[in-house]
């Protein structure tokens, strides 16, 4: 008798104190998350932009833009082909005139969106001022030795709105492409076929147009090494210090 | 009923609604359970036509709440005859992470705490090849840097998944394009694929995920890029609201290098086709017998 009484007290002290335990788990709400917030991407960097910075002269015409830095005779006279001049170290002065003309004349917000708050400035004569960002034409550098400087190369003397492959191919200034193939036929063979440069919009062609890019819209002609690229954001992990800061 | 059976049986009683209570507890705290008709919802495959229309239109009010935007939420089917091949070009990559960006821009993924598809490594041009002696958290003032090359990963859609393999409740599984999918209201987060992936390219959902309004892209797939709960995996699915209808994914449509190729396998004359016949292509971890469909190359 007095084993029985003794194990039902114990077991009813047992039962309440689970009951309370059980009770009060229940009660305590949810442990609120830490909510410390901080943005983790800059603004701006979101935009999609169409990862090449060249606008090509095909791209240019091809989109109806103000493609006049391309009429070369509205300076030059159709009569005299202009003399290339070199300095003292027999480099191909390139003429100020002659700075990037294709970038002058775009419209930024193709490419760049109004909350990346890119500021277009204005020179004197109220021409847009190219940022050092796009700026690749500020002397002739083609190639690591710089064997391919002289303007006539690849522009025609005597019809200097076209270009001219080594078979004598006389091709528009917006089909740059064919100009590049003449020396470059490994490069091109690749291009064609996909493995170099680029391709947009879509992978099936039955379902829509697939654009690929002109050799220009990633290569400055007159200097056509890669331009070396701002990277955007590296990524935050969880216990980053710029996600917490103390 | 004597008093102490009264007493004995009520506190039993008692003792187990409690009980259950506090076993139920943690279904308080899932958030995103919020309907009866959510929580009854079948798997993916198991749905009928009919019944996935209705589940569509359920998720884009389900997102208009959260996000103050309607978005247009729609199930895309793999094509017939496709067979999705990814390429990257080693020797042109010059590391600007815009891929990173737009994948994160066009799939919805969580900006706080960040959610991120492709991590970018840096690695020494020595020939050691190293991946443990890679960096991720790069920051120069630009990209490339002398005696570097960098190597983007993401997930590489193998042909032999251990993740589809390891998942208890099938939630994630291959697609007959190849793309291996996670449906997001089936997944428990147990987070056994991530720990069986060895690519690192699945992400857990640690906290709700929050995207601003105004950076929400409103056309979105069920087995793509509509938001995602607390609490369920995701991964690269190489942008299934573009690519079955026949684009190229955000990553590809961005690169400034051309570095990244994406197409049909099955198609003699796209540009992966070419790189496989013609490129020194390699996969990561060939060893582990993956089988991916993500193939790195380099020039000549
Ligand atoms: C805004 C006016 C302007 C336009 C447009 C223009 N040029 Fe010129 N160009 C000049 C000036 C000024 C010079 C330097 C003086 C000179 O040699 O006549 C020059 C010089 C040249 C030279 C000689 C380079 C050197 O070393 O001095 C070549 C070649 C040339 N231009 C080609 C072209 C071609 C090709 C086009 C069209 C795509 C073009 N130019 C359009 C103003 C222009
Ligand atoms: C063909 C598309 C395109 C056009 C047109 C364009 N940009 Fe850009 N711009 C870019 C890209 C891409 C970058 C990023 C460069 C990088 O990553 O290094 C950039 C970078 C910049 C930057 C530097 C931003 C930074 O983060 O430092 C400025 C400033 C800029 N652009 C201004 C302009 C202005 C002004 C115009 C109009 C004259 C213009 N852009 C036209 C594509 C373009
Ligand atoms: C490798 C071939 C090549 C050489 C060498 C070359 N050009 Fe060009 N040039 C082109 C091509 C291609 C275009 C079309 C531009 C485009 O598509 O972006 C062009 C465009 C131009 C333009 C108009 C667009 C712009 O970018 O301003 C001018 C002006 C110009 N060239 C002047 C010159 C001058 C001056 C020289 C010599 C100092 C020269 N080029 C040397 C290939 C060449
Ligand atoms: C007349 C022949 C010729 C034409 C036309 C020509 N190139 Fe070149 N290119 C060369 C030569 C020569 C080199 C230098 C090789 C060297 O020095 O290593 C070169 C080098 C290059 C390089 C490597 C640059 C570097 O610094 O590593 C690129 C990129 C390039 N060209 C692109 C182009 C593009 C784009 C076009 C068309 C607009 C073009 N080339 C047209 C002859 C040509
Ligand atoms: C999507 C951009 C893009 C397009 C389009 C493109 N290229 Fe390139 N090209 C590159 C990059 C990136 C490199 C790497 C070289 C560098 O870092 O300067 C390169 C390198 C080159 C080189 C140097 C040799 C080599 O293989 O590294 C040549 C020559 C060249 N390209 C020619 C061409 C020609 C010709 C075309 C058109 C048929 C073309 N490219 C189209 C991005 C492009």
């Amino acid at each position: 008798m007095e084993t029985e009484r003794k194990t039902q007290v114990v077991l009813a002290v047992l039962t309440m104190g689970f009951a309370a335990l059980a009770i009060n788990f229940v009660r305590v709400p949810a442990r609120a998350g830490v909510e410390k917030r901080a943005p983790l991407i800059l603004p701006g960097s979101l935009a999609i932009v169409p990862g090449t910075i060249r606008v090509s002269a095909a791209q240019l015409v091809a989109s109806g833009g103000d493609a006049s830095g391309l009429q070369c005779y509205a300076c030059h006279d159709a009569k005299k082909p202009p003399e290339i001049r070199y300095d003292a170290n027999h480099r191909v002065v390139l003429p100020k005139e002659h700075l990037d003309l294709i970038y002058g004349m775009r419209n930024c917000s193709e490419c760049h969106t109004p909350d990346e708050g890119v500021k277009i400035e204005y020179n004197a004569d109220g021409v847009v001022i190219i940022p050092d960002a796009h700026r690749n034409l500020a002397h002739m550098a083609h190639g690591r030795y710089l064997r391919n400087e002289d303007c006539f190369n690849c522009h025609v003397s005597t019809q200097l709105d076209h270009l001219h492959t080594p078979e004598g191919l006389v091709v528009g200034l917006d089909q740059a492409t064919q100009l590049c193939a003449g020396c470059h036929g490994t490069q091109y063979r690749d291009w064609e076929s996909g493995a170099h440069g680029r391709r947009n919009g879509y992978w099936k062609s039955s379902a829509g147009p697939t654009v690929r890019q002109e050799c220009t819209s990633c290569h400055d002609p007159h200097a056509p090494a890669f331009t070396p690229l701002i990277p955007m954001p590296a990524p935050h992990s969880l216990h980053d210090p710029r996600r917490n800061p103390s | 009923m004597t008093r102490r059976s009264f007493l004995r049986t009520s506190t039993v009683l008692a003792t187990g609604a409690a009980a259950i209570a506090a076993g139920l507890a943690p279904l308080r705290k899932i958030g995103h359970y919020s309907s009866v008709e959510e929580f009854l919802q079948k798997q993916y495959k198991e749905l009928s036509p009919a019944e996935m229309k209705v589940v569509l239109t359920r998720i884009e009010g389900e997102v208009e709440r959260q996000y103050g935007i309607r978005p247009h939420v729609r199930d895309y089917k793999p094509m017939s005859g496709v067979q999705f091949v990814y390429a990257l070009n080693l020797s042109r990559c010059v590391g600007c992470r815009k891929c990173v960006h737009a994948c994160v821009a066009e799939n919805n993924q969580s900006r706080n705490p960040e959610i991120q598809y492709i991590r970018v490594v840096k690695l020494p041009n020595d020939g050691s090849f190293d991946l443990e002696s890679g960096d991720v958290n790069y920051t120069p003032k630009s990209v490339p840097e002398a005696g570097f090359f960098y190597m983007p990963i993401q997930c590489h859609q193998c042909h032999n998944p251990p993740c589809v393999t390891v998942c208890p409740v099938k939630a994630t599984w291959q697609e007959a394009d190849g793309i291996t999918v996670i449906d997001y209201n089936w997944c428990i987060g147990c987070r056994y694929c991530e720990a069986a992936c060895p690519y690192f390219a699945r992400r857990f959902n640690f906290a709700t995920p929050s995207i601003p309004k105004e950076q929400i892209n409103p056309k979105m797939s069920y087995l793509g890029n509509r938001p995602r709960y607390k609490g369920v995996m995701e991964k690269c699915h190489f942008c299934i609201q573009r690519t079955r209808e026949g684009r190229y994914p955000a990553c590809v449509e961005v690169c400034p290098t051309g570095s990244r190729k994406f197409g049909n396998i099955l198609d003699p004359d796209s540009e992966v086709s070419y790189i496989l016949k013609n490129k020194r292509v390699f996969v990561l971890k060939e060893e582990l017998g993956t089988h991916p469909r993500f193939f790195y190359y380099f020039d000549i």
